[in-house]
């Protein structure tokens, strides 16, 4: 390992009795970069970040944090980092600064520094007017502020972010993303976990997606979406077009999948020019106006879905939820 | 640059067991789990178990304090700890660059806190009401501290399995805390007991601390204040000893 990973994990194991949890991982997050850990429910990412951060013994294998070994120098280890879980686990019956007060006292921040640091977080996340109010009065957005903030109380190198934006809405998320984004630009490592493939294909330099317990892919999100060109699709909005002649796009040949999406249908083929062709061809036999036709690479999405044997393109609803019928095939 | 060393690591974790003191005293004492197990219940249960009784005012008072620490600083690990694994706060501690023993530590210090400053209340009744006399004040803190002090860890172990809830943790221990409670020289003195149910109550952690009490309030126990110095700091060991234990089987099971 060269001294340019923030996080090594080498052969990580964990058992749950019989139940393998993480199947013997290695990788490496670099020092200064936007690191997504991706994965579907049950995939081993939690069981992960939790023995990253302490929180859980490994079976086998080694952790390195910032060149600290994490089984003999826990201490050192645990100053390096910050943790923001998916939980807002902030202290409800405290206010905002007794929480940061207090998280600054676990890391020993000197007293002076720790005031002066806790009233920097506070402008930075738009806290300093509720100071003095109980967290338990506190909308989720800024209680979500208030742990990334106790998180950084002791100005760690690494951030373990664990789904940042789940639930907020689009102001607080858009919000956050742009706090990750100056955190990191200020030399921060960011680890983030999340199951919003679109917030990492925005935020990281790199993702590590892991299925069944083991890394089935890490890599840039552009050179993964390269990998699978294969997923490439026609997106196209058809005017008067009633959902069953939309649907019949399905059936045109070249088509290997269809995923209705609002008032567009996007189409995936391995030949989206032949495809296109096709598309207008439907269109003017039925007399339908194209609004919009766009052909499109895989997106971080796809890759996600193909690595983690979910079929790409499956129909269903604009909400994500799948209908669990296939479509298209040619 | 951080000052490193075995002294500047203890200074750390001092400060950081009391961190968590203060930051409990503030979120937990008046929470109603607290208040129903560790302040009103014993109070309770004194004045169910003394009415009639004709027992002499000093008496009283050092069976009260007894109680009063025992259900007290008992209850603050079973209320807490699961409360913290629920909300994930528990996670910060564990998260943080202290030990185990640390954390453990500071919250029997809750306990004991919480038991210490209940005890009061009957030891102030019992001087401003009552007019009593302290046969020996020195012991009666060095008493109250220590049975504050053991009782507070009986409750980390209670607390130490992987509750989520203080109920399901306080039931339980309550179960276990009444017979501890009734084979203790509480309601029947040490020496009217035979042999074998006197054999059996020195399986209780409150024998050792009613005798002390004796000792201290009234001037004279059972047996030797000495014995019950000697054992009660060996009970906060024996109990925090599987409590450590316990703590550390979570973190490889994950829970």
């Amino acid at each position: 390992m060269d001294n340019d990973y923030a996080i090594w994990a080498s052969n990580l194991t964990k058992y749950y009795g019989d139940l393998l949890a993480v199947d013997h991982i290695d990788f490496g997050v670099r020092r200064g970069e936007i690191f997504g850990f991706l994965g579907p429910n049950g995939a081993g990412k939690t069981t992960t970040v939790r023995m990253l951060t302490t929180l859980l013994l490994p079976t086998e294998g080694a952790i390195l944090i910032n060149g600290y070994d994490l089984s003999r120098q826990p201490y050192q280890v645990k100053r390096q980092f910050g943790i923001v879980p998916e939980e807002s686990n902030v202290y409800a019956e405290l206010s905002a600064w007794d929480n940061l007060i207090f998280t600054g006292r676990l890391y020993r921040v000197p007293r002076k520094e720790r005031q002066q640091r806790a009233r920097e977080l506070l402008e930075t996340f738009g806290l300093q007017e509720k100071r003095g109010v109980k967290v338990q009065f506190f909308s989720k957005g800024m209680r979500r502020r208030l742990t990334i903030a106790m998180a950084l109380i002791h100005r760690p190198a690494i951030l373990f972010l664990d789904e940042p934006i789940a639930g907020l809405d689009a102001q607080s998320a858009r919000a956050i993303k742009g706090l990750v984004r100056e955190l990191n630009a200020e030399g921060t490592t960011i680890f983030l976990t999340t199951h919003q493939i679109e917030v990492a294909s925005q935020l990281c330099d790199r993702v590590a997606i892991i299925n069944h317990g083991q890394i089935a892919a890490i890599d840039t999100p552009e050179r993964l979406k390269r990998t699978f060109q294969s997923v490439q699709s026609v997106e196209v909005a058809l005017d008067g077009g009633e959902l069953k002649q939309q649907e019949g796009l399905a059936a045109l040949p070249g088509v290997t999948t269809a995923v209705k999406r609002g008032d567009k249908m996007r189409l995936y083929t391995a030949d989206p020019a032949a495809l296109f062709v096709e598309v207008m061809g439907y269109a003017q036999s039925r007399e339908l106006r194209v609004i919009s036709l766009n052909t499109l690479g895989p997106s971080l999405e796809d890759v996600f879905l193909a690595i983690t044997g979910q079929e790409v393109g499956t129909v269903r609803h604009e909400s994500g939820r799948r209908s669990g019928r296939k479509r298209g095939g040619g | 640059m951080r000052k490193e060393g075995l002294l500047a690591r203890f200074g750390d974790e001092l400060a950081q067991a009391w961190a968590i003191l203060v930051k409990d005293v503030r979120v937990y004492y008046f929470t109603p789990p607290m208040i129903m197990m560790g302040l009103l219940m014993p109070f309770f249960m004194f004045f169910s178990f003394s009415v009639r009784r004709g027992m002499a005012p000093q008496a009283g008072v050092a069976q009260l304090l007894a109680m009063t620490t025992f259900f007290t600083a008992s209850s603050a690990g079973p209320v807490i700890i699961p409360l913290e694994r629920r909300t994930r706060t528990y996670d910060r501690l564990l998260a943080a660059p202290m030990s185990l023993v640390t954390i453990l530590a500071g919250k029997s210090l809750v306990g004991a806190f919480f038991g210490l400053a209940v005890s009061l209340v009957p030891l102030v009744a019992g001087l401003v009401l009552f007019r009593i006399s302290i046969a020996d004040p020195l012991l009666l803190l060095v008493s109250v501290i220590l049975s504050a002090g053991v009782f507070s860890t009986l409750g980390i172990l209670f607390a130490s399995g992987s509750a989520q809830s203080p109920g399901q943790v306080l039931m339980p221990s309550t179960l276990l805390r009444w017979p501890l409670l009734f084979i203790s020289g509480i309601f029947i003195p040490l020496e009217q007991m035979a042999p074998w149910t006197r054999a059996i109550s020195y399986l209780s952690p409150l024998t050792y601390a009613q005798d002390l009490l004796n000792h201290a309030v009234l001037g004279s126990g059972a047996q030797s204040p000495l014995l019950d110095l000697v054992v009660l700091p060996c009970l906060m060991a024996l109990f925090l000893i599987p409590a450590l234990k316990l703590h550390d089987r979570s973190r490889r099971l994950g829970y």
